[in-house]
Protein backbone atom coordinates (compact mmCIF):
# COMPACT_ATOMS: atom_id res chain seq x y z
CA UNK A 1 0.00 0.00 0.00
CA UNK A 2 2.25 2.02 0.56
CA UNK A 3 4.01 4.35 -2.38
CA UNK A 4 7.30 4.18 -3.68
CA UNK A 5 8.64 6.34 -0.88
CA UNK A 6 12.33 7.53 -1.30
CA UNK A 7 14.27 8.15 -4.82
CA UNK A 8 17.56 6.61 -6.48
CA UNK A 9 20.61 7.35 -3.44
CA UNK A 10 17.90 7.47 -0.68
CA UNK A 11 16.56 4.59 -0.43
CA UNK A 12 16.94 2.81 2.70
CA UNK A 13 17.29 5.83 4.58
CA UNK A 14 14.23 5.63 7.40
CA UNK A 15 16.23 8.20 9.29
CA UNK A 16 14.80 10.45 11.86
CA UNK A 17 14.26 14.28 10.66
CA UNK A 18 17.10 15.85 8.63
CA UNK A 19 19.81 15.21 5.86
CA UNK A 20 19.51 12.38 3.52
CA UNK A 21 15.76 11.66 4.69
CA UNK A 22 13.75 11.60 1.36
CA UNK A 23 11.60 14.65 0.90
CA UNK A 24 7.95 14.18 2.05
CA UNK A 25 7.07 17.06 -0.22
CA UNK A 26 9.84 17.96 -3.18
CA UNK A 27 8.56 21.10 -5.76
CA UNK A 28 10.74 21.79 -8.52
CA UNK A 29 10.36 24.98 -10.56
CA UNK A 30 6.97 24.66 -9.82
CA UNK A 31 5.23 27.12 -12.42
CA UNK A 32 1.41 28.06 -12.89
CA UNK A 33 0.00 31.32 -15.56
CA UNK A 34 -3.27 32.23 -15.45
CA UNK A 35 -2.84 34.13 -18.75
CA UNK A 36 -0.40 36.75 -18.58
CA UNK A 37 -0.45 36.26 -14.95
CA UNK A 38 2.57 33.97 -13.20
CA UNK A 39 1.01 32.77 -9.87
CA UNK A 40 3.60 30.55 -9.29
CA UNK A 41 6.79 31.79 -10.27
CA UNK A 42 9.69 28.90 -10.91
CA UNK A 43 9.24 27.46 -6.64
CA UNK A 44 11.34 24.48 -5.31
CA UNK A 45 11.40 23.58 -2.14
CA UNK A 46 11.69 20.22 -0.31
CA UNK A 47 10.02 19.38 3.10
CA UNK A 48 11.55 16.22 5.12
CA UNK A 49 9.68 14.55 7.61
CA UNK A 50 9.41 15.47 11.66
CA UNK A 51 9.32 19.21 10.98
CA UNK A 52 6.95 21.75 10.71
CA UNK A 53 7.25 24.36 7.74
CA UNK A 54 5.72 27.74 7.95
CA UNK A 55 4.80 29.45 4.41
CA UNK A 56 4.46 32.52 4.42
CA UNK A 57 4.31 35.63 2.11
CA UNK A 58 1.84 38.80 1.43
CA UNK A 59 -1.83 38.73 0.23
CA UNK A 60 -1.42 37.02 -3.56
CA UNK A 61 1.82 35.69 -3.19
CA UNK A 62 1.20 32.80 -4.38
CA UNK A 63 0.65 30.06 -1.28
CA UNK A 64 -2.79 29.62 -1.75
CA UNK A 65 -1.99 28.19 -5.10
CA UNK A 66 1.11 26.79 -4.15
CA UNK A 67 -0.88 23.97 -1.93
CA UNK A 68 -3.69 23.79 -4.33
CA UNK A 69 -1.01 22.72 -7.37
CA UNK A 70 1.12 20.26 -4.45
CA UNK A 71 -2.92 18.32 -3.42
CA UNK A 72 -3.29 18.15 -7.82
CA UNK A 73 -6.46 20.58 -7.50
CA UNK A 74 -4.51 22.50 -9.59
CA UNK A 75 -2.49 21.39 -12.83
CA UNK A 76 1.11 23.12 -12.85
CA UNK A 77 2.14 25.58 -16.11
CA UNK A 78 5.70 24.10 -15.42
CA UNK A 79 7.96 22.20 -12.92
CA UNK A 80 6.50 19.52 -10.87
CA UNK A 81 4.40 19.22 -6.93
CA UNK A 82 5.60 15.90 -5.38
CA UNK A 83 4.56 14.20 -1.92
CA UNK A 84 5.86 11.04 -1.09
CA UNK A 85 7.81 11.28 -4.84
CA UNK A 86 4.11 11.08 -6.75
CA UNK A 87 1.90 13.52 -7.85
CA UNK A 88 -1.07 13.83 -5.42
CA UNK A 89 -3.63 12.76 -7.87
CA UNK A 90 -1.40 9.24 -7.85
CA UNK A 91 -1.07 8.44 -4.91
CA UNK A 92 -2.97 4.88 -3.89
CA UNK A 93 -4.59 6.77 -0.88
CA UNK A 94 -3.71 9.82 -0.50
CA UNK A 95 -5.91 10.21 2.57
CA UNK A 96 -3.92 7.75 4.74
CA UNK A 97 -0.86 10.29 3.86
CA UNK A 98 -1.80 13.81 3.41
CA UNK A 99 -4.61 15.61 5.04
CA UNK A 100 -5.42 18.84 4.26
CA UNK A 101 -7.72 21.91 5.25
CA UNK A 102 -7.58 24.40 2.60
CA UNK A 103 -10.93 26.57 3.41
CA UNK A 104 -12.55 27.13 6.87
CA UNK A 105 -15.56 26.65 4.87
CA UNK A 106 -15.37 23.82 2.85
CA UNK A 107 -18.72 22.24 3.69
CA UNK A 108 -22.59 21.72 3.35
CA UNK A 109 -24.42 24.51 5.43
CA UNK A 110 -27.27 21.71 5.71
CA UNK A 111 -25.36 18.54 6.69
CA UNK A 112 -24.22 17.94 10.36
CA UNK A 113 -20.60 17.57 11.31
CA UNK A 114 -20.62 13.96 11.73
CA UNK A 115 -22.29 13.00 8.36
CA UNK A 116 -19.89 15.42 6.60
CA UNK A 117 -17.23 12.98 8.06
CA UNK A 118 -18.70 9.94 7.34
CA UNK A 119 -19.13 10.83 3.42
CA UNK A 120 -15.36 11.47 3.46
CA UNK A 121 -14.32 8.51 5.26
CA UNK A 122 -16.33 6.49 2.28
CA UNK A 123 -15.17 8.60 -0.40
CA UNK A 124 -11.82 8.40 0.54
CA UNK A 125 -12.07 4.14 0.17
CA UNK A 126 -8.97 3.84 2.76
CA UNK A 127 -10.18 1.17 5.27
CA UNK A 128 -10.99 4.28 7.57
CA UNK A 129 -13.55 2.48 9.88
CA UNK A 130 -16.54 4.38 10.91
CA UNK A 131 -15.46 4.75 14.97
CA UNK A 132 -12.50 6.73 13.33
CA UNK A 133 -15.27 9.59 12.67
CA UNK A 134 -16.26 9.85 16.45
CA UNK A 135 -12.01 9.71 17.54
CA UNK A 136 -11.54 12.61 15.19
CA UNK A 137 -14.55 14.41 16.30
CA UNK A 138 -12.84 13.49 19.69
CA UNK A 139 -9.86 14.95 19.37
CA UNK A 140 -10.88 18.32 18.19
CA UNK A 141 -13.67 19.04 20.91
CA UNK A 142 -16.43 18.51 18.41
CA UNK A 143 -18.38 15.49 19.63
CA UNK A 144 -20.49 17.19 21.39
CA UNK A 145 -22.16 19.82 18.45
CA UNK A 146 -21.22 16.66 15.68
CA UNK A 147 -24.94 15.75 14.78
CA UNK A 148 -25.97 19.66 14.63
CA UNK A 149 -25.94 21.19 11.29
CA UNK A 150 -22.38 22.90 10.37
CA UNK A 151 -24.64 26.07 9.17
CA UNK A 152 -24.90 26.66 13.08
CA UNK A 153 -21.15 25.89 13.91
CA UNK A 154 -18.74 28.83 14.52
CA UNK A 155 -15.59 29.90 12.26
CA UNK A 156 -13.50 27.87 15.09
CA UNK A 157 -15.91 25.11 15.04
CA UNK A 158 -15.85 24.83 11.42
CA UNK A 159 -12.41 25.17 11.22
CA UNK A 160 -11.88 22.23 13.85
CA UNK A 161 -14.20 20.11 11.42
CA UNK A 162 -12.03 20.73 8.88
CA UNK A 163 -8.54 19.76 10.99
CA UNK A 164 -10.90 16.81 11.70
CA UNK A 165 -11.35 15.71 8.48
CA UNK A 166 -7.55 16.01 7.60
CA UNK A 167 -6.98 13.64 10.33
CA UNK A 168 -9.21 11.02 9.35
CA UNK A 169 -7.00 9.11 7.35
CA UNK A 170 -3.83 9.63 10.57
CA UNK A 171 -1.78 10.88 7.54
CA UNK A 172 1.76 11.47 7.32
CA UNK A 173 1.54 14.93 6.14
CA UNK A 174 -0.33 17.60 7.44
CA UNK A 175 -1.41 20.83 4.80
CA UNK A 176 -3.03 23.38 6.76
CA UNK A 177 -4.40 27.44 5.32
CA UNK A 178 -4.53 29.96 8.31
CA UNK A 179 -5.16 26.71 10.77
CA UNK A 180 -5.91 29.19 13.64
CA UNK A 181 -8.49 31.60 11.89
CA UNK A 182 -10.93 32.27 14.47
CA UNK A 183 -9.80 29.59 17.11
CA UNK A 184 -10.02 31.13 20.74
CA UNK A 185 -6.39 31.79 22.43
CA UNK A 186 -7.02 28.13 24.34
CA UNK A 187 -7.60 26.07 20.55
CA UNK A 188 -4.92 27.81 19.35
CA UNK A 189 -2.45 26.39 22.45
CA UNK A 190 -4.03 22.91 21.43
CA UNK A 191 -3.54 23.50 18.13
CA UNK A 192 -0.11 24.63 18.36
CA UNK A 193 0.88 21.72 20.90
CA UNK A 194 -0.61 18.81 18.69
CA UNK A 195 0.90 20.26 15.46
CA UNK A 196 4.49 19.75 17.33
CA UNK A 197 3.90 16.60 18.50
CA UNK A 198 2.57 15.51 15.68
CA UNK A 199 5.90 16.28 13.94
CA UNK A 200 7.64 15.13 16.95
CA UNK A 201 6.03 11.82 16.02
CA UNK A 202 8.11 11.64 12.61
CA UNK A 203 4.95 13.63 10.66
CA UNK A 204 5.63 16.53 8.30
CA UNK A 205 3.56 19.83 9.17
CA UNK A 206 3.09 22.67 6.46
CA UNK A 207 1.06 25.40 7.58
CA UNK A 208 0.76 28.41 5.14
CA UNK A 209 -0.58 31.33 7.51
CA UNK A 210 0.10 35.63 8.33
CA UNK A 211 0.06 35.14 11.92
CA UNK A 212 4.30 35.02 12.21
CA UNK A 213 3.86 34.64 15.70
CA UNK A 214 2.64 31.74 15.71
CA UNK A 215 5.22 30.58 12.92
CA UNK A 216 7.61 31.77 15.30
CA UNK A 217 6.33 29.27 18.19
CA UNK A 218 5.76 26.25 16.19
CA UNK A 219 8.12 26.32 12.71
CA UNK A 220 11.23 24.46 12.17
CA UNK A 221 11.92 26.67 9.36
CA UNK A 222 9.74 28.78 6.72
CA UNK A 223 9.11 29.75 3.07
CA UNK A 224 9.08 32.85 2.08
CA UNK A 225 7.13 33.39 -1.43
CA UNK A 226 6.68 36.94 -2.79
CA UNK A 227 5.13 37.54 -6.24
CA UNK A 228 4.77 34.07 -7.42
CA UNK A 229 8.69 33.86 -6.20
CA UNK A 230 10.34 31.63 -3.48
CA UNK A 231 11.91 35.17 -1.43
CA UNK A 232 13.54 33.07 1.01
CA UNK A 233 13.82 29.22 2.60
CA UNK A 234 15.66 29.18 5.78
CA UNK A 235 15.63 27.45 8.92
CA UNK A 236 14.29 29.91 11.69
CA UNK A 237 17.55 30.15 13.79
CA UNK A 238 19.26 31.13 10.68
CA UNK A 239 16.92 34.20 10.20
CA UNK A 240 17.08 34.86 13.80
CA UNK A 241 20.70 34.74 13.68
CA UNK A 242 20.70 38.11 12.31
CA UNK A 243 19.39 39.50 15.24
CA UNK A 244 16.23 40.21 14.43
CA UNK A 245 12.81 38.89 14.90
CA UNK A 246 11.05 36.93 12.07
CA UNK A 247 8.83 39.72 11.29
CA UNK A 248 12.07 41.95 10.99
CA UNK A 249 12.98 39.41 8.12
CA UNK A 250 9.89 38.42 6.62
CA UNK A 251 9.13 42.49 6.02
CA UNK A 252 12.73 42.81 4.40
CA UNK A 253 12.97 39.60 2.23
CA UNK A 254 9.19 40.66 0.96
CA UNK A 255 10.10 44.23 0.89
CA UNK A 256 13.06 44.02 -1.73
CA UNK A 257 11.36 41.40 -3.89
CA UNK A 258 8.48 43.95 -4.15
CA UNK A 259 10.79 46.68 -5.53
CA UNK B 1 -16.41 3.40 -7.45
CA UNK B 2 -18.65 1.46 -5.02
CA UNK B 3 -17.06 3.33 -2.19
CA UNK B 4 -17.41 6.48 -3.92
CA UNK B 5 -21.38 6.26 -5.05
CA UNK B 6 -21.86 4.73 -1.27
CA UNK B 7 -20.21 8.16 -0.37
CA UNK B 8 -22.67 9.78 -2.73
CA UNK B 9 -25.64 8.46 -1.57
CA UNK B 10 -24.79 8.83 2.25
CA UNK B 11 -24.59 12.91 0.85
CA UNK B 12 -27.71 12.70 -0.60
CA UNK B 13 -29.28 11.34 2.45
CA UNK B 14 -27.79 13.78 5.05
CA UNK B 15 -29.20 16.92 3.17
CA UNK B 16 -32.92 17.97 2.82
CA UNK B 17 -32.05 19.07 -0.37
CA UNK B 18 -33.57 15.91 -2.34
CA UNK B 19 -36.20 15.15 0.04
CA UNK B 20 -36.96 19.23 -0.54
CA UNK B 21 -36.99 18.90 -4.72
CA UNK B 22 -39.16 15.77 -4.65
CA UNK B 23 -41.77 17.47 -2.51
CA UNK B 24 -41.75 20.50 -4.29
CA UNK B 25 -42.03 18.38 -8.03
CA UNK B 26 -45.18 16.31 -5.89
CA UNK B 27 -47.05 19.46 -5.16
CA UNK B 28 -46.54 20.74 -8.67
CA UNK B 29 -47.44 17.76 -10.64
CA UNK B 30 -50.40 17.29 -8.05
CA UNK B 31 -51.26 21.79 -9.32
CA UNK B 32 -50.62 20.65 -12.95
CA UNK B 33 -53.15 17.73 -13.21
CA UNK B 34 -56.09 19.25 -11.18
CA UNK B 35 -55.69 22.09 -13.17
CA UNK B 36 -55.96 20.97 -16.48
CA UNK B 37 -58.41 17.91 -15.34
CA UNK B 38 -60.60 19.88 -13.52
CA UNK B 39 -60.40 23.08 -15.99
CA UNK B 40 -59.97 22.08 -19.55
CA UNK B 41 -63.87 21.14 -21.17
CA UNK B 42 -64.83 17.90 -21.47
CA UNK B 43 -64.50 17.51 -25.46
CA UNK B 44 -60.68 19.10 -24.88
CA UNK B 45 -60.07 16.11 -22.48
CA UNK B 46 -62.35 13.29 -24.89
CA UNK B 47 -59.68 12.05 -26.63
CA UNK B 48 -56.67 9.33 -26.04
CA UNK B 49 -54.10 11.87 -26.60
CA UNK B 50 -55.22 14.43 -24.81
CA UNK B 51 -55.23 12.85 -21.60
CA UNK B 52 -51.90 11.32 -22.66
CA UNK B 53 -50.86 14.70 -22.81
CA UNK B 54 -52.78 15.68 -19.39
CA UNK B 55 -51.02 12.51 -17.71
CA UNK B 56 -47.61 14.07 -19.62
CA UNK B 57 -47.18 16.69 -16.99
CA UNK B 58 -46.66 14.39 -14.34
CA UNK B 59 -43.16 13.20 -16.78
CA UNK B 60 -42.71 16.86 -17.82
CA UNK B 61 -41.84 17.36 -14.14
CA UNK B 62 -40.34 14.81 -12.87
CA UNK B 63 -37.66 15.15 -15.84
CA UNK B 64 -37.21 18.58 -15.07
CA UNK B 65 -36.85 17.83 -10.65
CA UNK B 66 -34.46 14.96 -11.87
CA UNK B 67 -32.64 17.10 -14.07
CA UNK B 68 -32.45 20.04 -11.08
CA UNK B 69 -31.19 17.28 -9.06
CA UNK B 70 -28.64 16.01 -10.64
CA UNK B 71 -27.37 19.58 -11.60
CA UNK B 72 -27.59 20.68 -7.40
CA UNK B 73 -25.30 17.16 -6.79
CA UNK B 74 -22.46 18.10 -8.51
CA UNK B 75 -22.94 22.69 -8.10
CA UNK B 76 -23.22 22.50 -4.49
CA UNK B 77 -20.05 20.98 -4.23
CA UNK B 78 -18.64 24.16 -6.35
CA UNK B 79 -20.67 26.43 -4.72
CA UNK B 80 -20.42 25.00 -0.79
CA UNK B 81 -16.53 24.39 -1.52
CA UNK B 82 -17.08 20.67 -0.61
CA UNK B 83 -15.34 19.68 -3.77
CA UNK B 84 -12.21 20.39 -2.20
CA UNK B 85 -12.47 18.04 0.41
CA UNK B 86 -13.95 15.13 -2.18
CA UNK B 87 -10.57 15.51 -4.25
CA UNK B 88 -8.44 15.34 -1.38
CA UNK B 89 -9.74 12.18 -0.01
CA UNK B 90 -10.44 10.75 -3.87
CA UNK B 91 -8.46 12.73 -6.40
CA UNK B 92 -9.24 10.29 -9.45
CA UNK B 93 -11.85 12.42 -10.49
CA UNK B 94 -13.84 10.78 -13.30
CA UNK B 95 -14.73 8.06 -9.81
CA UNK B 96 -16.99 11.06 -8.31
CA UNK B 97 -18.40 11.86 -11.17
CA UNK B 98 -19.29 8.35 -12.24
CA UNK B 99 -20.56 7.84 -8.76
CA UNK B 100 -22.82 11.30 -9.27
CA UNK B 101 -23.90 10.18 -12.73
CA UNK B 102 -25.02 6.50 -10.51
CA UNK B 103 -26.92 7.79 -7.70
CA UNK B 104 -28.42 10.69 -9.88
CA UNK B 105 -29.53 8.13 -12.15
CA UNK B 106 -31.13 5.96 -9.32
CA UNK B 107 -32.88 8.98 -7.70
CA UNK B 108 -34.02 10.99 -10.78
CA UNK B 109 -35.33 7.56 -11.75
CA UNK B 110 -37.20 7.74 -8.35
CA UNK B 111 -38.51 10.86 -9.66
CA UNK B 112 -39.56 10.29 -12.58
CA UNK B 113 -41.93 7.32 -11.81
CA UNK B 114 -43.24 9.22 -8.16
CA UNK B 115 -44.15 11.96 -10.66
CA UNK B 116 -45.62 9.86 -13.77
CA UNK B 117 -47.51 7.54 -10.83
CA UNK B 118 -49.16 10.98 -8.87
CA UNK B 119 -50.11 12.39 -12.25
CA UNK B 120 -51.81 9.19 -13.45
CA UNK B 121 -53.57 8.83 -10.12
CA UNK B 122 -55.31 12.50 -9.99
CA UNK B 123 -55.87 12.38 -13.56
CA UNK B 124 -57.69 9.22 -13.61
CA UNK B 125 -59.37 10.23 -10.81
CA UNK B 126 -60.70 13.52 -11.13
CA UNK B 127 -61.74 12.21 -15.46
CA UNK B 128 -63.81 9.65 -13.84
CA UNK B 129 -65.18 12.07 -11.36
CA UNK B 130 -66.27 14.18 -14.18
CA UNK B 131 -68.03 11.36 -16.12
CA UNK B 132 -65.15 11.42 -19.00
CA UNK B 133 -64.91 8.47 -20.55
CA UNK B 134 -60.77 7.06 -19.58
CA UNK B 135 -59.29 6.46 -22.81
CA UNK B 136 -56.05 4.94 -21.65
CA UNK B 137 -55.40 1.25 -21.55
CA UNK B 138 -53.11 -0.43 -18.65
CA UNK B 139 -50.60 -0.28 -21.87
CA UNK B 140 -50.61 3.28 -21.44
CA UNK B 141 -50.11 3.32 -18.07
CA UNK B 142 -47.50 1.14 -17.71
CA UNK B 143 -45.64 2.94 -20.43
CA UNK B 144 -45.91 6.52 -18.87
CA UNK B 145 -44.75 5.69 -15.52
CA UNK B 146 -42.16 3.07 -16.43
CA UNK B 147 -41.05 5.44 -19.01
CA UNK B 148 -41.24 8.18 -16.82
CA UNK B 149 -38.82 6.50 -14.74
CA UNK B 150 -36.20 5.55 -17.55
CA UNK B 151 -36.85 9.26 -18.75
CA UNK B 152 -35.77 10.74 -15.01
CA UNK B 153 -33.23 8.03 -14.97
CA UNK B 154 -31.40 9.55 -18.13
CA UNK B 155 -32.17 13.25 -17.51
CA UNK B 156 -30.47 13.40 -13.88
CA UNK B 157 -27.17 12.67 -15.34
CA UNK B 158 -28.00 15.48 -17.84
CA UNK B 159 -28.63 17.68 -15.22
CA UNK B 160 -25.07 16.25 -13.64
CA UNK B 161 -23.21 16.60 -17.52
CA UNK B 162 -24.51 20.24 -17.33
CA UNK B 163 -23.57 20.89 -13.71
CA UNK B 164 -19.93 19.63 -14.03
CA UNK B 165 -19.57 22.20 -17.18
CA UNK B 166 -21.30 25.20 -16.04
CA UNK B 167 -20.15 24.74 -12.32
CA UNK B 168 -22.27 27.73 -11.32
CA UNK B 169 -24.94 26.62 -9.44
CA UNK B 170 -27.31 29.52 -10.36
CA UNK B 171 -27.18 29.42 -14.27
CA UNK B 172 -26.81 25.77 -14.34
CA UNK B 173 -30.68 25.49 -12.89
CA UNK B 174 -31.71 28.26 -14.48
CA UNK B 175 -30.28 26.93 -18.06
CA UNK B 176 -32.33 23.68 -17.47
CA UNK B 177 -35.78 25.53 -16.53
CA UNK B 178 -35.56 27.48 -19.59
CA UNK B 179 -34.67 24.65 -22.12
CA UNK B 180 -37.24 22.24 -20.72
CA UNK B 181 -39.62 24.88 -19.74
CA UNK B 182 -39.73 26.77 -22.72
CA UNK B 183 -37.02 26.28 -25.25
CA UNK B 184 -38.31 22.65 -26.01
CA UNK B 185 -42.14 24.05 -25.75
CA UNK B 186 -41.02 26.54 -28.83
CA UNK B 187 -39.64 23.38 -30.51
CA UNK B 188 -42.60 21.33 -30.11
CA UNK B 189 -45.51 22.81 -31.01
CA UNK B 190 -48.16 24.01 -33.11
CA UNK B 191 -45.46 24.84 -36.06
CA UNK B 192 -45.31 20.92 -37.38
CA UNK B 193 -41.71 21.95 -39.43
CA UNK B 194 -40.14 22.87 -36.51
CA UNK B 195 -41.61 20.24 -34.48
CA UNK B 196 -40.03 17.63 -36.96
CA UNK B 197 -36.68 18.90 -35.68
CA UNK B 198 -37.75 19.60 -32.01
CA UNK B 199 -39.23 16.65 -32.05
CA UNK B 200 -35.33 15.23 -31.33
CA UNK B 201 -34.51 17.38 -28.75
CA UNK B 202 -33.70 15.65 -25.23
CA UNK B 203 -37.01 16.51 -23.44
CA UNK B 204 -39.48 15.53 -26.90
CA UNK B 205 -36.97 12.24 -26.59
CA UNK B 206 -38.07 12.07 -22.73
CA UNK B 207 -41.82 12.70 -23.47
CA UNK B 208 -41.47 9.88 -26.74
CA UNK B 209 -40.58 6.97 -24.13
CA UNK B 210 -43.36 7.96 -22.12
CA UNK B 211 -46.00 7.52 -25.46
CA UNK B 212 -47.00 11.49 -25.41
CA UNK B 213 -48.15 12.79 -28.96
CA UNK B 214 -47.76 9.81 -31.11
CA UNK B 215 -48.22 11.53 -34.11
CA UNK B 216 -45.96 14.23 -33.45
CA UNK B 217 -42.97 12.82 -31.41
CA UNK B 218 -40.76 9.61 -31.86
CA UNK B 219 -41.85 6.00 -30.93
CA UNK B 220 -41.02 5.48 -27.37
CA UNK B 221 -38.33 2.71 -27.73
CA UNK B 222 -36.10 5.46 -30.66
CA UNK B 223 -36.79 8.45 -27.81
CA UNK B 224 -35.24 6.06 -25.30
CA UNK B 225 -32.14 5.03 -27.61
CA UNK B 226 -31.78 9.13 -28.30
CA UNK B 227 -32.24 10.34 -24.91
CA UNK B 228 -29.60 7.99 -23.64
CA UNK B 229 -27.14 9.24 -26.45
CA UNK B 230 -27.69 12.41 -24.78
CA UNK B 231 -27.08 11.46 -21.27
CA UNK B 232 -23.54 9.65 -22.78
CA UNK B 233 -22.84 12.70 -24.41
CA UNK B 234 -23.21 14.88 -20.75
CA UNK B 235 -21.59 12.41 -18.86
CA UNK B 236 -18.92 12.15 -21.01
CA UNK B 237 -19.12 16.12 -21.03
CA UNK B 238 -19.34 16.38 -17.11
CA UNK B 239 -15.98 13.82 -16.64
CA UNK B 240 -13.79 15.76 -19.21
CA UNK B 241 -15.00 18.99 -17.58
CA UNK B 242 -14.22 17.85 -13.96
CA UNK B 243 -11.32 15.73 -14.71
CA UNK B 244 -9.50 18.80 -16.58
CA UNK B 245 -10.03 21.76 -14.87
CA UNK B 246 -8.13 23.42 -11.85
CA UNK B 247 -10.52 23.17 -9.01
CA UNK B 248 -9.49 26.67 -7.08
Amino acid sequence: MAGARGMAGEVGNPAPSGAGAAPVVSVRSLTKRYGDLVAVDEVTFSLTDGSVTGLLGPNGAGKTTTLRLLLGLVEPSAGEALVFGRRYRELDHPARRVGAVLESGDFHPGRSGRDHLRALALMADAGIPPRRVDEVLDLVGLAGPADRRVGTYSLGMRQRLGLAGALLGEPELLVLDEPANGLDPARIRWLRTFLRGFAERGGTVLVATHVLAEVAQIADQVIIVDGGRLAAAARLEQLSARGESLEDAYLELTARQAS
Amino acid sequence: MRAQLRAELAKQRSTRTGLGLFATMLALVALAILLHALALPAHDLAGRDHQLTVLGRGELLGVLFAALFGAVSITAEYRHGTIRPTLLAMPRRGRIVSAKLAASALIGGAFGLAGCALAAAIGSAVLRARGIEIRLDAGDYVLLVAGGAVAGGLWAPIGVGVGAVIRNQLPALIGICAWLLFVEELLVGDVASVTKVGRFAPGAAAAAITGQQPGALLAPAVGLALLFAYASVAAVAGSLATTRRDVN
